[in-house]
């Protein structure tokens, strides 16, 4: 057990699985002799040789496109984009070849690959720094999406995603890699499970990656006022623990999902469509959303009005009480 | 380069005029309603079969959707090729690691940075295998093409870029895809890059057994430019007469390059028994792909994952009420 | 928190020493990045040293009048563990504020 930062916690999980298994790759844009340039990558070459740590030339496409010829040839490659707003230029090789090439191939080419990926705002970055890609990724089939809210969640998740046979998409909450936190070094993970981070009774927050903590907030707040909200931390969103949501908001009756990316279609729209079709009958108020604006990504001195906070939270809290 | 034997002269023959007729006969299985579509490569034997020959068993080769010429010289069962453009499965039905032939790619130029990923891999391994990777002209105005290339060059990837220039991307002549001759692209990239005439078997096998041996020894990536004629439509769906003239296309059928093979071995009683024994195995792989299960519908939810997400299998379950 | 030594820097080519002026900062002193840390003397040129970090600083190896060798320690500071990352800024961890109340409907 030690208290890790979310940087270290991630750093941890890197070195376990390179030591672990020497068919484990970490490649991309100043991940060596930098150590990432949230430092997340750093020693990794000094201790694991620039064979098996590498620093790739600028270009996103190729980083992804290459992961894949690697994973063909039998390595397991944790390949990093250095910023949300630059996963696009690989989103082809992610969507026409890495969702795919299992079932192109008949199952038989195993593509193990994580994409690391710093997401989020809230760190006063410029434009492409600061959004929230997830839906992209949850609606093309043959991925895994995966969104750790803090270091004990992120070492955990990321040593599951590098194990898990199928591509991962890793959401690093960069607001988040400051923050220290106990982590256990010999928990594993599993993809799949949300976590309920605090219990209550009078409703559910739902959230995902920075906006756990924010929930929490709004909860300790709420608490004050009388008011015991649940928060359930989704961890993965592909694939989604319904039945953990479903069982918290049947508890509670009301559900209000909270997410940095933009509203519509956004993934509170899936999470409040499957509470629908799952637990209707309990529910005693429309699951609502509190989320990013329809608007590209705002610039840093406007972002704290863009990113949902503790009175629009609880503003939509007070909304699904009253109903 | 050791020369090739007579014999290997005439075995170039069988697999190109096999890839010939086996071609002619897709085309024809798809007028008649058996395939959906399929994408001719009548006039680039040469540069398939040339290519694919010099290949050793561990090295492998990545197809655009075009490279039946390649998959045949491979060994991969036409019926599980030819089940793609049946409909049947994206991407084919062979197994990629029997023949180290990766699936057909139809997304244009992003397969040539899985070859120099898996070549990237191979180095790691200690080296001794090349990736080959084939793409025509117009995939070389993607940026997959030039970040492959670049990636391949900066870690010296042993990877051979093989460039079949035909001429025509669909409807789009090569004057519309590259303001400069592609081979001397390679220069940018640092590594070697050749035009070739790639209508000449012997010459393609010769360059392309250099790049692969060169790419095995640790002397990294090749360019190869191929200049080939496609002699048909881009698919058989296309209509070349209504953006190239038959003038156009008469030199080229000159250049044939079965005809030329066949010029060069000159011995009738050959070439007549070749097409013989073609005839008899065009027929036979027509009786096995007519023959061959249709594809089920359940099978969509097949190897989409290695571990299903939980709400998978709800879906599945759903189409198997209504399919089974 | 850990700790971070700067080392005097070659201030000019092939510089083997300088000799400290003055210092403008004092153990315990906070600093910012770029704060003037002091001013030195090298056989060239008299040189400022703004401070390669932010944060505590904790030990000044040398006096006034001494002569420091290059790439001996000059300063000791107490720096955060979260340096920000090539872009943008280390969120600050306060609790936040909020101008709704809940109310709840008793019926």
């Amino acid at each position: 057990m030690a208290q890790l930062t979310l940087v270290q916690a991630l750093n941890e999980a890197l070195r376990h699985e390179l030591r672990e298994d020497p068919r484990t790759l970490v490649f991309g844009e100043d991940v060596g002799r930098l150590g990432g340039v949230f430092r997340v990558t750093d020693g990794l070459q000094e201790e694991f040789g620039e064979r098996r740590v590498f620093d790739t030339p600028l270009a996103e496409s190729a980083i992804v496109g290459s992961a894949i010829g690697l994973a063909l040839a039998g390595w397991r490659p944790v390949c990093e984009i250095q910023f949300d707003g630059f996963s696009y230029p690989a989103l082809d090789q992610v969507i026409t070849n890495l969702a795919k090439y299992r079932g192109r191939t008949r199952g038989r080419a195993a593509l193990p690959v994580t994409i690391r990926i710093p997401s989020g705002g809230g760190i006063g970055g410029p434009e492409h720094h600061g959004e929230s890609p997830e839906t992209y990724y949850a609606h093309t089939a043959g991925l895994k999406v995966v969104a750790p809210s803090g270091p004990a969640e992120g070492y955990q998740l990321l040593r599951a995603a590098i194990r898990d046979p199928d591509p991962v998409i890793f959401l690093e909450p960069k607001s988040r890699y400051w923050t220290k936190e106990e982590v256990d070094a010999a928990a594993a993970g599993r993809l799949g499970q949300a976590r309920i981070v605090r219990e209550g009774t009078h409703a559910t927050l739902i959230a995902w990656g920075a906006m756990t903590a924010r929930c929490l907030q709004a909860a300790e707040a709420a608490a004050e006022d009388g008011v015991e909200l649940e928060v359930v931390d989704c961890r993965s969103l592909v694939p989604l623990d319904v039945d953990t949501l479903s069982a918290s908001v049947r508890k509670t009756g009301r559900a209000v999902v909270v997410h940095e990316a933009p509203l519509t279609a956004g993934f509170g729209a899936e999470i409040s469509a499957r509470l629908m079709e799952t637990i209707f009958r309990d529910l005693k108020a429309p699951v609502l959303r509190v989320t990013g604006y329809d608007i590209p990504y705002p610039a840093a001195a406007v972002e704290a009005a863009y990113l949902p906070d503790l009175d629009r939270i609880l503003t939509a809290v007070q909304k699904v009480l009253d109903y | 380069m050791p020369s090739l034997r007579p014999d290997q002269l005439k075995e170039l023959y069988r697999l190109m005029a096999f890839t010939r007729r086996v071609d002619q006969e897709a085309v024809a299985l798809q007028r008649q309603g058996e395939l959906t579509a399929f994408p001719p490569l009548t006039g680039q034997e040469a540069a398939q079969v040339g290519s694919a020959y010099a290949l050793q068993r561990q090295d492998f080769a990545f197809p655009s959707y075009r490279e039946m010429g390649v998959a045949i010289v491979r060994g991969v069962d036409l019926v599980e090729y030819l089940r793609a453009y049946r409909g049947d499965w994206n991407g084919g039905l062979y197994d990629l690691y029997a023949h180290n032939f990766g699936p057909i790619a139809s997304s244009v130029g992003s397969h040539a940075l899985h070859a120099v990923g898996w070549a990237m891999g191979a180095a790691l391994d200690g080296g001794g295998k090349a990736a080959i990777v084939y793409f025509g002209e117009g995939a070389t105005s993607e940026g997959d093409v030039h970040e492959a290339m670049n990636f391949a060059g900066i870690f010296r990837a042993p990877v051979v870029f093989f460039v079949q220039n035909n001429q025509w991307a669909i409807s789009v002549p090569v004057a519309r895809q590259t303001a400069a001759p592609i081979h001397r692209k390679a220069e940018a990239y640092g590594f070697p890059g050749l035009r070739i005439d790639g209508n000449d078997v012997l010459a393609v096998h010769a360059a392309t057994a250099e790049a692969l041996e060169r790419a095995r020894a640790g002397g990294g990536p090749t360019l190869i430019e191929a200049l080939t004629y496609r002699l048909g439509a881009h698919s058989t769906a296309d209509d070349p007469t209504r953006y190239r003239q038959a003038a156009e296309v008469e030199p080229w059928r000159a250049q044939d390059p079965l005809l030329r093979l066949a010029a060069q071995i000159d011995d009738e009683d050959f070439t007549r028994q070749v097409v013989e024994e073609v005839e008899e195995r065009v027929r036979d792989l027509r009786t096995r792909l007519l023959s061959a299960p249709r594809a089920e519908p359940e099978e969509m939810f097949e190897f989409v994952y290695a571990e299903p997400p939980a709400t998978l299998a709800a879906q599945r379950e759903e189409l198997r009420q209504w399919h089974s | 928190m850990t700790e971070f030594v700067f080392r005097l820097p070659d201030l000019a080519e092939g510089l083997e020493d300088a000799e400290i002026v003055e210092w403008r900062v004092k153990e315990g002193d906070r600093v910012e990045l770029n704060q003037l840390l002091g001013e030195v003397q090298t056989s060239k040129a008299a040189v400022e040293i703004p401070s390669p970090r932010r944060g505590l600083v904790k030990t000044l190896h040398a006096l006034p009048g001494d002569l420091v060798r290059v790439g001996e320690p000059l300063v000791t500071f107490e720096v955060e563990d979260s340096q920000p990352g090539v872009v943008g800024r280390v969120p600050q961890e306060a609790k936040p504020a909020r101008r709704v109340h809940l109310r709840i409907r008793r019926d």
